[in-house]
């Protein structure tokens, strides 16, 4: 099992397969409230599923496809690395 | 036993977050009994059925637009507040069935709480909770429902699976037996809504934030969505579906067109000569023969893309396509309506909706009609037949040519809007990819069913009433027998002096009359007077074209079935007896068919999709003018080149 960084990251950093906790977004509105209503609410659980332009991210049960620069302007606290 | 005048229910909406079996359920609860039109004042599809018990009794079912809250901006989401508080044009529902993903409850709750403090009698029909027993993930039905104080019902609608049960829980709100109150959620801003639908999922035996995924999709994800791997499978699908598309409904086309042939030839054999034959052939079966055609295309395109969208793998169509449709100022979400813009362009229009960014809704809604829809085939078909008449196979090449040009045309149309009146770039994705799943043939075989008729009650319509006045135009005022006609008819040669009578009577008509009027116009672009009229008939809807020249050809056939048609019109001659259709001409004519802006219900759905006349006057200005000079630089550039 691989370390994760604990700081806030972009999500776009996060390594493939690591799950972390939502900690802040500066999106504009639209975007965010689209990411709410899909489950990414405050310390929701986040793992990057894709690494890429466009990369995918797993909120709860909800698959994500999203832009690296909106993944670039989600920070997160990293938890575990999936070891599944 | 229930009886009616205790009824509350006549009318029960079905709501949900998009992908959570809405549409199967619709289709468990109501089977065929449903009809497909559009909320009143909107462009917005609403489908209408009956569900009817076998206790006699039933309701209405409304099936609304998914969709992930209340408070997001867009028609869709306006539609089902109004409907929710019984304001505007839309008629009002006595209760909800609110559809919940089981494998997904935490975010669906969301909605569920902003429903609640709607004030709406509800039942929430817990879905897809054979995939979530699967994933491991149960949820206590009876703790939910004492937790919200509505019923909830466990079921699997592909399976059909519960829906007795959510069926006798509706009419238990019918009949005033409900036997828990209502519990709203105690506040209402979206963060907060979000804490309480965790609070509720825990307490029903939830896990808020467990991001378990499907193991099944993570695995197929990392193939289908692989930039080089995903892109093949892309290819594949989209070959494999316009291969299907093409070989499948070329047998209903090709009976269709045989029996509608037929029925003509019986009207002008049994009838006696004159006007009521003549509209009743030309005018009347020809046009709704022009319709029909392509039906078959259009249902089995919107089966294979129901299909393809049940299974999941639409959404990560659009995501592979993202990175090529963004460097054209267009984002990946356009990849569906520009599918289905293929079938047609009214609804490639209307899909838009899916599009988040107004900006990005509005450059598709401009460039989609530039996609080749299945009404400019019968024009191909001609064209490139007369173009290559002894050589098939630079035909097929030409023919597959004018879709490459289409979608040429629509994805370099984007990217100039993006540096010019559109400026910007397309909005990042924010894409939900829904679990892969087994498509169901029944909601295949239902939306086949409903687009076919839709099809039929819009563009049908528009395209038979303009067969009729066209051929009126064309017919009237009738002219005196040519002494050219009857030199042959006494020859005996009744065939040649009918086409000569034909043409005499085209050119003296008010359309020939006005072809004439506006032939200068597209002289340049090497088109005389019965070209000019061909053309502009055809702007109300492309596929009169071939109408239009098999009458000025003096003849009533088929010209795609009918070899002899076809050389009568490759033969036409102008005033000054040079080739209607030299190869110049042709290949012009078929650069102007796939360029121009020929459809009026397209530039109708855009103005009503877009909100403003001038995003439908800018669509009409800007391809009538690249077709315009594209089909003059391919005639000119020919001509200059020696080739007639």
């Amino acid at each position: 099992m691989k370390d994760c960084p604990i700081a806030p990251v972009r999500l776009c950093d996060l390594e493939e397969g690591c799950a972390a906790r939502f900690h802040e977004a500066s999106l504009d509105s639209e975007a965010r409230d689209l990411l709410r209503a899909l489950g990414l609410t405050p310390s929701s659980v986040v793992r990057l599923c894709k690494r890429g332009e466009p990369c995918i991210v797993q909120v709860r049960a909800t698959r994500i496809g999203l832009s690296k620069l909106v993944a670039g302007q989600i920070y997160v606290i990293p938890e575990s690395r999936e070891t599944a | 036993m229930a009886v009616s005048h205790a009824r509350r229910v006549s009318r029960v909406a079905l709501i949900g977050n998009p992908n959570t079996g809405k549409t199967t359920m619709f289709n468990r609860l109501c089977g065929v009994r449903a009809k497909t039109s559009n909320f009143p004042g909107t462009t917005t599809t609403m489908r209408v059925g009956q569900h009817l018990r076998g206790d006699g009794f039933g309701w209405d079912v409304v099936d609304l637009p998914g969709l992930y809250g209340l408070g997001f901006d867009g028609p869709e989401v306006r539609i089902v507040r109004e409907i929710l508080h019984g304001d505007g044009a839309h008629d009002s529902t006595d209760a909800l069935i609110v559809i919940v993903d089981a494998t997904n409850l935490s975010r669906n709750l969301i909605l569920v709480g902003e429903l609640l403090l709607s004030g709406k009698p509800m039942v929430i029909a817990l879905n897809m909770t054979d995939l979530a027993a699967r994933r491991g993930v149960t949820i206590d039905a009876d703790a939910l429902a004492d937790r919200l104080g509505v019923d909830v019902i466990p079921v699997v609608a592909s399976k059909g699976i519960g829906v007795p049960a959510l069926s006798d829980a509706v009419e238990r709100i019918a009949n005033a037996q409900q036997t828990r109150t209502p519990k709203p959620p105690p506040v209402s801003q979206a963060e907060d809504l979000g804490n309480w639908a965790d609070e509720v999922l825990t307490s029903a035996g939830g896990r808020p934030n467990d991001n378990s995924s499907d193991p099944f999709t993570e695995r197929l994800d990392r193939f289908l969505t692989h930039p080089i791997f995903g892109t093949l499978v892309f290819l594949l699908v989209m070959g494999g579906l316009f291969w299907t598309l093409f070989a499948l409904a070329n047998y209903p086309m090709d009976f269709i067109e045989a029996t509608f042939a037929y029925l003509g030839k019986l009207a002008t054999t049994y009838l006696p000569r004159g006007p009521i034959a003549d509209l009743l052939a030309n005018g009347i079966i020809g046009g709704i023969a022009g319709t029909v055609v392509f039906l078959p295309q259009i249902c089995l395109l919107f089966f294979l893309i129901s299909l393809l969208e049940d299974t999941g793998y639409l959404a990560r169509a659009a995501f592979v396509n993202d990175r090529f449709f963004r460097r054209f100022g267009l984002p990946g979400h356009a990849f569906v309506p520009m599918l289905t813009a293929h079938a047609c362009a009214l609804p490639g229009i209307m899909s838009t909706r899916l599009i988040p960014s107004r900006r990005d809704r509005i450059v598709t809604i401009l460039v989609a009609p530039f996609i080749s829809c299945s009404a400019r085939l019968p024009v191909y078909v001609l064209l490139t037949g007369l173009l290559f008449a002894s050589r098939p196979a630079l035909a097929g090449v030409a023919f597959a040519s004018c879709y490459l040009l289409g979608a040429a045309a629509a994805f370099g149309s984007a990217w100039l809007f993006g540096r010019t009146v559109f400026r910007g770039t397309p909005r990042q994705m924010v894409l939900e990819l829904p679990t892969y799943k087994r498509p169901s043939i029944r909601t295949a075989l239902l939306t086949a069913k409903d687009q076919g008729l839709a099809f039929i009650q819009t563009a049908g319509t528009v395209i038979v009433a303009i067969c009729i006045v066209m051929w009126w135009l064309s017919a009237y005022p009738r002219s005196a027998p040519a002494p050219q006609a009857e030199v042959l008819r006494a020859q005996g040669q009744v065939a040649q002096a009918d086409a000569v009578q034909a043409q005499v009577q085209q050119s003296n008509s008010v359309i020939g009359r006005v072809g004439r009027v506006v032939e200068p116009v597209f002289r340049p672009l090497g088109y005389d007077w019965q070209l000019s009229v061909g053309l502009m008939t055809s702007f109300l809807a492309r596929e009169v074209f071939v109408s239009t020249m098999t009458v000025l050809a003096g003849d009533q056939g088929d010209p795609s079935a009918d070899p002899g048609v076809r050389q009568r019109i490759r033969t036409m001659t102008r005033d000054d007896g040079t080739l209607v259709f030299s190869r110049a001409t042709c290949a012009s004519a078929l650069v102007f068919f796939v360029l121009a802006m020929q459809c009026l219900p397209t530039l109708a759905v855009t103005r009503r999709e877009t909100g403003a006349l001038k995003y439908a006057v800018l669509q009409l200005t800007y391809m009538s003018s690249v077709a315009w000079i594209a089909a003059f630089l391919v005639f000119q550039g020919l001509r200059l080149a020696g080739v007639s």
